[in-house]
């Protein structure tokens, strides 16, 4: 039971898709996968993958934290956790004990979008998730006691994944102060004091209102028969009255007019940075009619951050000195327009300041010089690499063709290696120019302070704190 | 089932094979375990390959006698900067021009020492690999160790050691082996202290290098799209002529502490960040099956577990909270961890401690028995869908020396134990009375200022 836009964003830096055209492989997905909508109205994806005897099976609710309201965040979250609590049919805590006496390995996790659960299995054990999943689909159970404990849970998670975390509270502030009226404004997790807050009710109306094969999408992959396979999935899920599909729109973010600025301020070893540029994403792209500007994005990512001879590690990381890892996202699949993020943990003895100003010349670079032939070349093999390694593991493609479907339809994948062989260096330097500017931007910095009732630079806190009995 | 090898080899590997087998496993589940190929190469090392033609790339993986548990009294850190250095050049080119022509081919190359052993992974598109090899053979063979970038790399550990102190899990954990193991080699963390990384040197690394790198006895796990003609052609030539060095191997005493100890560090957290544990099995433990199907039950089963269980699922205590045998070559640990807020850790302590006690003094139920039989037979194919975790598989039953049919064996070895077998090894590797506790927390909240 994860949050998190984290799992998305770790994602998001591979960038890499299933079945599209790489030549020596055979199938593209559009051929590979088949479609249906039940009756019901749940969309149901099947790919075959007969490498193994394993299947992944995953449902995906369209909700997420973006589907929140003020005051009510973390909705979504706590109850994916509460959908592990019992049907009409299976006792509080049964779930787990089923699918896992079937050999199977199983968990949740919500992000700003979705909410997805998942069981991956010997391919024979396929029926546990039918029954499982089509019955917490319908039929939940949400008791009191149940809630209140989970509550706890919820915020004990929020404690070890945020509170504690220097870096978690500066990405979350980051997000804060970028997004104004856009629901990316707050954490998946919730704020700490609407979590306290939330009531039973609050969790049954929002599963009453999300919860409907008309919002979900089913997708496995693994050693099955789709016809076979087909027909199993209509009996459990055919019948299961058909919800509405709540409307998807939400506010989205005006266009920026300055830079912004949030420092955090908290008891930390190393300073560390984060900037987040507001960035059109794939869908709204496509509703625009190109997406010429998501997939330059995506390799001007690549050309930045990924491998050890990018820019920022190049320069930042090995010739400066200034930093002791970065990290580039583009979030291509997000929903709603998101950040191009770029981070930097900055090596003690070194100004946050010149870390920032090493970031902007590589962008300056980006804007000023075309890349070469070379280098662009490079991008975008390791981004095809990098594709054909992601379809190792089922669970990978799954997931691919469920975010994709999110977003667009899963029919885009096989658009996104032709979309990135056609960036030209123009295009990089275009986007650079147009997205990658101050006034469209967030800068984070964490400023440390020293451990209380000591000088600010002790060389070792660990040996000086700790007693030992 | 075993057949005669069938792998055509060079003329110069001719005098080469000394183990040769062909595995291959069949029907239903068992079917898990991929046919696999053991060989032997002149200069030593165990060349062990798995063809999986789905997809159109392979996967490497080296296994080097080169852990952390080699490191020289006073020089922490030595094998995890030793192999990390290797990607720093070589004594043709420099580290820009590798990295350069790595990310060219989108080919993932990486380096690191854990406790036991170092690991080199490789991974190459199969039109490539024979540019890829070459670079993979030659960081290996060929480090030059260069100075100003070991000298940098120092900086970034020193620094990613400061950083780690931002993390109270790896504080705590941290804590908790050196409380264990104490100035032994698994009571030093793996990536140095301050002290000792400061102090390393070039020649230092070199001479690691030089007595830890030895193809004899390394082990490498090759997986993917690769035939017969790929491995004879591309791959042997470049891994045999690595020289042998006949380096003795390298053999080790730990002593874990056995005396009942509380180790408690004040941070301004949220949360109290425990660990609660002692000293735990060999993997070669005749009982490691029986640890295993206990420790399901007791905390390592997810949330069926009974520290999950009572800890999160009755009380809403944690989010997380597990239980584990850390089961080397040598003796690891066993260890309770668990975060909550600082008003309840002593709470979660006591429960912790009263389930550890009820392991040793019931009989575990049929149901629970057979829960986590049924999980850890059923589970056991999840191990090997992708050449990752087939690679990672391969390589710990040569070195585990666990033998090619322990995919077709693990059912029976985990259903012969039963609910007694349970209650004695709980008695006999759990000790309630005698742990060493590690708080990383806000002391005062928690109640454990000392």
């Amino acid at each position: 039971m994860t949050t998190k836009r984290a799992l998305l964003a770790a994602l998001a830096l591979l960038p890499i898709f299933l079945f599209v055209l790489v030549s020596s492989l055979p199938a593209e997905t559009k051929e590979s996968v088949s479609e249906t909508v039940l009756s019901s109205g749940l969309k149901v994806l099947l790919l075959e993958n007969h490498k193994a005897h394993v299947v992944t099976f995953q449902v995906w609710y369209r909700v997420g934290s973006r589907n929140e309201e003020y005051g009510k965040t973390g909705l979504s979250h706590l109850l994916e956790h509460m959908m592990f609590k019992g049907t009409e049919k299976i006792g509080p805590g049964e779930l787990s004990r089923i699918i896992q006496e079937n050999g199977g390995q199983h968990n949740a996790f919500t992000s700003a979008d979705s909410t997805t659960y998942f069981q991956n299995f010997s391919a024979d054990r396929i029926n546990v998730s039918l029954e499982l999943e089509s019955d917490r689909m319908q039929h939940l159970m949400l008791r009191e006691q149940d809630f209140r404990t989970e509550r706890s849970v919820v915020m004990e998670e929020r404690r070890l994944r945020t509170d504690d975390s220097p870096k978690a509270i500066l990405w979350e502030q980051l997000e804060a102060t970028a997004f104004q009226s856009q629901p990316y404004h707050w954490p998946v997790i919730g704020w700490m004091q609407d979590i306290a807050r939330l009531t039973l009710d609050d969790l049954k109306s929002y599963y009453q209102r999300y919860y409907n094969p008309a919002n979900a999408v089913l997708v496995v992959v693994g050693d099955f028969r789709k016809d076979e396979l087909l027909s199993r999935i209509e009996r459990f899920f055919g019948t299961i009255p058909k919800g509405a599909r709540p409307e998807e729109q939400v506010s989205l973010e005006e266009p920026q007019q300055g830079g912004r600025r949030t420092i955090v301020k908290k008891e930390a070893r190393l300073a560390s940075l984060v900037m987040g540029y507001h960035v059109p994403n794939l869908r709204e792209q496509q509703r625009q009619g190109s997406q010429q500007d998501s997939y330059a994005l995506e390799v001007v990512e690549a050309l930045l951050g990924s491998g050890e001879s990018s820019r920022l590690q190049t320069s930042l990381v090995r010739s400066k000195k200034l930093a002791l890892g970065v990290g580039v996202n583009h979030p291509l699949l997000s929903k709603d327009p998101s950040l191009f993020s770029i981070s930097a943990d900055v090596l003690p003895d070194k100004d946050v300041a010149d870390v920032e100003k090493a970031i902007d010349e590589e962008i300056e670079r980006l804007q000023r010089e075309p890349v070469s032939e070379r280098e662009l070349q490079k991008a975008k093999n390791k981004m095809e690499a990098g594709f054909v390694f992601h379809q190792d593991s089922l669970f990978s493609q799954a997931m691919e063709l469920a975010q994709y479907e999110m977003v667009l339809s899963w029919r885009n994948i096989d658009e996104y290696l032709p979309g990135i062989r056609k960036v030209s260096a123009e295009d990089v330097q275009r986007v650079a120019k147009r997205y990658l500017v101050p006034d469209n931007r967030t800068v984070a910095v964490l400023v440390p302070l020293p451990p209380k009732g000591s000088a600010p630079r002790l060389p070792d806190p660990s040996t000086r704190e700790q007693g030992v009995k | 089932m075993v057949r005669a090898n069938s792998l055509k080899l060079p003329k110069w590997l001719s005098l080469a094979v000394g183990v040769a087998i062909w595995l291959s496993l069949s029907c239903g589940l068992l079917n898990a375990m991929p046919p696999a190929q053991r060989i032997v190469l002149p200069n030593g090392l165990i060349v062990i390959t798995s063809e999986e033609h789905a997809l159109p790339f392979v996967t490497f993986k080296l296994l080097l006698h080169a852990g952390a548990r080699r490191d020289p009294s006073g020089q922490g850190g030595l094998a995890s900067l030793t192999a990390r250095a290797l990607l720093f050049g070589t004594q043709k080119q420099s580290m820009a021009s590798i990295n350069e022509q790595l990310d060219y081919i989108g080919a993932p190359l990486s380096a690191d020492a854990g406790r036991d052993y170092a690991v080199i992974s490789f991974r190459v598109l199969k039109k490539d690999l024979a540019d890829g090899l070459k670079l993979f053979a030659e960081v290996l063979t060929q480090p030059a160790f260069p100075v100003e970038e070991v000298a940098n790399e120092k900086t970034r550990t020193l620094a990613a050691i400061r950083a780690s102190e931002d993390r109270p899990g790896e504080v705590a954990e941290k804590a908790f082996l050196n409380a264990l193991y104490g100035a032994g080699p698994y009571g030093q963390p793996v990536i140095g202290t301050k002290e000792s990384v400061e102090k390393l040197t070039v020649d230092e690394l070199r001479q690691f290098y030089d007595s830890c790198y030895d193809p004899n006895n390394s082990i490498m796990v090759i997986v993917g799209d690769l035939g017969e003609k790929e491995l004879k052609d591309t791959i042997l030539p470049k891994v045999a002529g690595w020289q042998k060095r006949g380096l003795p191997a390298a053999t080790l005493e730990i002593k874990a502490e056995s005396a009942k100890k509380t180790v408690a560090i004040d941070r301004p957290l949220t949360q109290a960040n425990l660990i609660l544990g002692h000293g735990g099995i060999k993997r070669d433990n005749p009982d490691f099956y029986a640890v295993t199907v206990m420790n399901y039950i007791f905390g390592g089963g997810g949330l069926t577990s009974r520290l999950m269980q009572e800890i999160r699922e009755r009380r809403g205590l944690a989010y997380s909270v597990y239980s584990g045998f850390d089961t080397g070559k040598y003796q690891g640990s066993f260890q309770i961890v668990l975060q909550t807020k600082n008003a309840s850790a002593r709470d979660a302590i006591q429960f912790a401690l009263a389930e550890m006690s009820r392991m040793r003094t019931q009989l575990v139920s049929e149901k629970e028995l057979d829960g986590a039989k049924k999980y850890l037979i059923g589970s056991f194919p999840l191990r090997l869908i992708t050449q990752d975790g087939i690679a990672s598989f391969l390589m710990q039953l040569e070195y585990q020396d666990l033998g090619f049919d322990y995919a077709e064996r693990y059912p029976g070895l985990i259903q012969a134990v039963t609910a007694e077998d349970v209650l004695r090894v709980a008695r006999a590797y759990l000790h309630p009375e005698n742990y060493i506790l590690v708080a990383v927390a806000n002391l005062k909240e928690a109640g454990l200022e000392q």
